[in-house]
């Protein structure tokens, strides 16, 4: 049931067509591996080709009625992006610093709140890094692309914030579809202005209780604390292990849940002019694969603690002296081996828990979002004509300097 | 059946169109009329899913498309169009490799090289009394990690100030209004160690005056701490953090290092200053103390009783190690005349008890 095998004539295009993943799972892994790997000798400098790889399969294998999206984005754009957000956050870094010496002069910890500065720049750059992202996605010869202000969106997104912390987190489905429907109104498919049409409310309905069972867990495992250090003092401390534990294996068991709900709800309320999309994503949809991330990182770590303690122990002589002499501070190839070694064993770690992480999280949830959709009303897009022009990746830039995540 | 589908990238309409393929170029054309004409040489291929060869115009403006569905087509294309790819796919590999390669190494030789020269030579440059505010700063920082209980029991703080008022006096005896504020104070915490902030003030931990012996092992110390002050140690250490964790930041995404601040009194805390400034701070003590006339030997002999009988060698040490070398270069100096004792036993014994009377 290949979608390449829809016929390409005007009438079964008509009502309803699927959407439909056609990357190999293995082209990906290769295409990880190889680019991680290359993270080494670059020191992380290959992040932006390794991105823009990840982007072009899965976009090129996203395809509605047999049409694939294409992704136009490049590596040196983004490596501009970064070049450009270091050198717009250079000045901001020196004035923190400055003024979080100022501040802790008074009172340590008295420059804690300048984190909020960091804070603005980050929705700042989320929406800036999906403009750029929109601007390098093509469909039919046509780009999509964003009006709207980075600003205006970064303060709508900290008030929802807000209300979101003093509502305990019952304000998020609102804050979810008013910050969806900006981005939404806001983005185009060359003349097509997009819409989002899903509610607050229905979004509540559906995760209500994922809501409700996770505070009720929080409130449960405090009064358990409460009532344990008031009965038996000393074993609060075993007791505090066990809650917390408790605690976040419901919300880890929930997760996958509440990441359905709510990628079905913005899915099913996109709309572009008259083409809608429906979903038929279940709750359960995610599990499948967040038990093989967590599985198959536990066989990670656990082949990787066997090669490190076999090779430690081939190397332990070279290990010693080097510990021996970097502790009265000498500095020879010992030292320099030793380093070394720990410094790639802490890389591999890393790079292959990296790997699992966007082969499962980036491609696998993809991949079930994608095989749930169905468009309909495809036909209305026949009436874009070209609009909107490529924008930079500072956002990009701003997202990667800053350290915090903007997804794929 | 189509073979091809053509978007002309001004509207996003479906265009099924016939495609003939020659050595010069590839013709489109709808049915029956001809729309375009791309030179082999400027068609390029573009991502698409398997079964689909996705074609663009290099140097076109729009983002005009061609899909080639049809098998046949698509060999004739490729045989034809040589330069599908662009050229020399595998070289641009190589050179991202080489050119990150050089960028990452220019990064890690600066902060191995340059870093630590930009802090010497800044550091002179800042005025004493922005030093004095940085090192506030640096105060509460240390404070919240080691501690904030500062001892002050009288006797104890009477005999203190006498110590270090004739150490400053023979440490800086040329010491004028615009010259550096020493200003010594014991801190309650169970670790070994001594520490010298930006802009004058040396914290004395408890537990190293505990393990002293004699008024003149503290008194080592306290000059050697003295030196770091007086070559503002604490403050180049400071500029030296905030570089390297800019340029760290700059290699691994994350520009605002995570506090600066932070990073450096912690590594004031339990990271070494370099071994020149070790060197020239013991040298600073050496004379301090023959120029009172007492033996400077006797720090090392603190240092190295700690050594020897902690299980945990503690950061100080660590930091301060306590080699052949430098405990023969504090024991050459012997004073040609000995001088009066630095407290009365009276004043040393309340010295120790500081923290017990406050
Ligand atoms: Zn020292």
């Amino acid at each position: 049931m290949s979608a390449t095998s829809v016929p390409a004539t005007g009438p079964a295009l008509s009502k309803s067509s699927p959407l439909y993943f056609s990357g190999q799972g293995g082209d990906f892994f290769r295409l990880l591996v190889n680019g991680s790997l290359l993270q080494i000798p670059t020191l992380g400098f290959y992040r932006f080709w390794l991105i823009t790889k990840i982007r072009r399969h899965l976009w090129s294998s996203t395809q509605v009625a047999g049409e694939p999206f294409e992704y136009t984005g490049t590596a040196k754009e983004l490596l501009l992006g970064f070049l450009i957000a270091i050198a717009i956050l250079t000045p901001i870094y020196l004035a923190y610093a400055i003024l979080a010496f100022a501040l802790e002069e008074q009172h340590a910890l008295a420059s804690a709140p300048l984190v909020l500065i960091m804070y603005v720049l980050a929705h700042f750059g989320v929406y800036r890094a999906r403009r750029y992202r929109a601007t390098r996605t093509v469909f039919r010869g046509i780009r999509f692309w964003m009006k709207g202000r980075g600003w205006a969106y970064a303060a709508r997104a900290i008030l929802w914030d807000v209300a979101t912390v003093l509502t305990l987190g019952l304000a998020l489905p609102w804050a979810s579809a008013s910050l969806e429907r900006y981005r939404m109104r806001h983005t185009y498919f060359g003349t097509i202005q997009g819409d989002f049409v899903g509610t607050g409310w229905v979004l509540f309905k559906r995760s209500w209780w994922t809501w409700a069972l996770g505070l009720a867990g929080l409130v449960g495992g405090v009064a358990v604390m409460i009532r344990t250090a008031k009965s038996s003092p000393d074993t609060v401390n075993v007791m505090g292990g066990i809650v917390t534990l408790g605690v976040l294996l419901i919300i880890v068991g929930l997760a996958p849940a509440v990441m359905a709900i709510k990628t079905r709800w913005q899915l099913e309320g996109l709309r572009f002019g008259d083409v809608a999309v429906a979903s038929n994503l279940s709750i359960g949809a995610f599990y499948g694969t967040f038990i093989k991330l967590i599985l198959s990182s536990l066989g990670f770590l656990l082949a990787f603690g066997l090669v490190v303690s076999l090779g430690g122990g081939m190397f332990a002589g070279i290990f010693k002296r080097s510990l021996a002499q970097a502790s009265v501070g000498g500095f020879n190839a010992y030292t320099v081996a030793g380093g070394v070694g720990i410094a790639l064993a802490y890389l591999v770690l890393l790079l292959g828990l990296g790997v699992i992480q966007r082969y499962f999280m980036g491609r696998g949830l993809w991949e079930r979002a994608v095989q749930s959709l169905w468009v309909s009303n495809l036909d209305a897009l026949d009436a874009a004509a070209a609009a909107g022009e490529p924008v930079g990746a500072t956002g990009e830039g701003l997202a990667d300097a800053l350290d915090f995540s903007v997804g794929i | 059946m189509t073979g091809a589908v053509f978007y002309d990238g001004a509207s996003a309409r479906r265009r099924s169109v016939a495609v003939r393929v020659t050595s010069s170029s590839v013709d489109i054309e709808e049915a029956g009329t001809w729309i375009a004409s791309w030179p082999c040489g400027r068609v390029r291929r573009r991502d698409a899913p398997e079964g689909i060869l996705r074609l663009m115009l290099d140097g076109e403006p729009t983002l005009a498309r061609l899909d080639i569905l049809d098998p046949g087509l698509q060999t004739a294309i490729r045989t034809q169009c040589r330069e599908l790819d662009g050229r020399n796919v595998g070289e641009r590999t190589t050179r991202i490799v080489l050119w990150s390669m050089a960028a990452a190494l220019s990064v890690v030789l600066c902060v191995i090289y340059l870093v630590p020269v930009a802090a010497t030579r800044l550091t002179p440059l800042v005025p004493l009394s922005w030093e004095q505010h940085l090192g506030r700063a640096v105060d509460n920082q240390v404070k919240l990690l080691a501690g904030d209980k500062v001892c002050a029991g009288l006797p104890g703080a009477i005999a203190l100030a006498t110590l270090s008022d004739r150490l400053r006096r023979a440490a800086m005896p040329a010491a004028g209004t615009s010259d550096t504020v020493v200003d010594i104070q014991v801190l309650d915490a169970a670790v070994p160690n001594a520490i010298a902030l930006p802009g004058g003030r040396i914290y004395l931990f408890r537990a190293l005056l505990d393990r002293a012996e004699s008024v003149d092992e503290i008194a080592g110390v306290l000059a050697h701490e003295m030196g770091h002050v007086r070559h503002r140690d604490g403050l180049r250490k400071l500029i030296q953090a905030g570089g390297t964790s800019y340029l760290a930041g700059l290699l691994l995404g994350d520009v605002t290092g995570g506090g600066a601040l932070v990073l450096a009194s912690r590594m004031l805390l339990d990271s070494a200053h370099s071994r020149d400034a070790e060197t020239a701070a013991d040298a600073f003590a050496g004379q301090t103390m023959t120029s009172l006339g007492r033996p400077a030997g006797a720090m090392a002999q603190l240092l190295a009783r700690i050594e020897r009988n902690e299980s945990k060698i503690p950061a100080f040490l660590s930091t301060h190690p306590v080699t052949e070398q430098r405990l023969k270069a504090l024991e050459q100096f012997v004073p040609t005349v000995q001088g009066a004792p630095l407290l009365t036993d009276e004043e040393w014994r309340a010295l120790k008890e500081v923290c017990k009377t406050s």
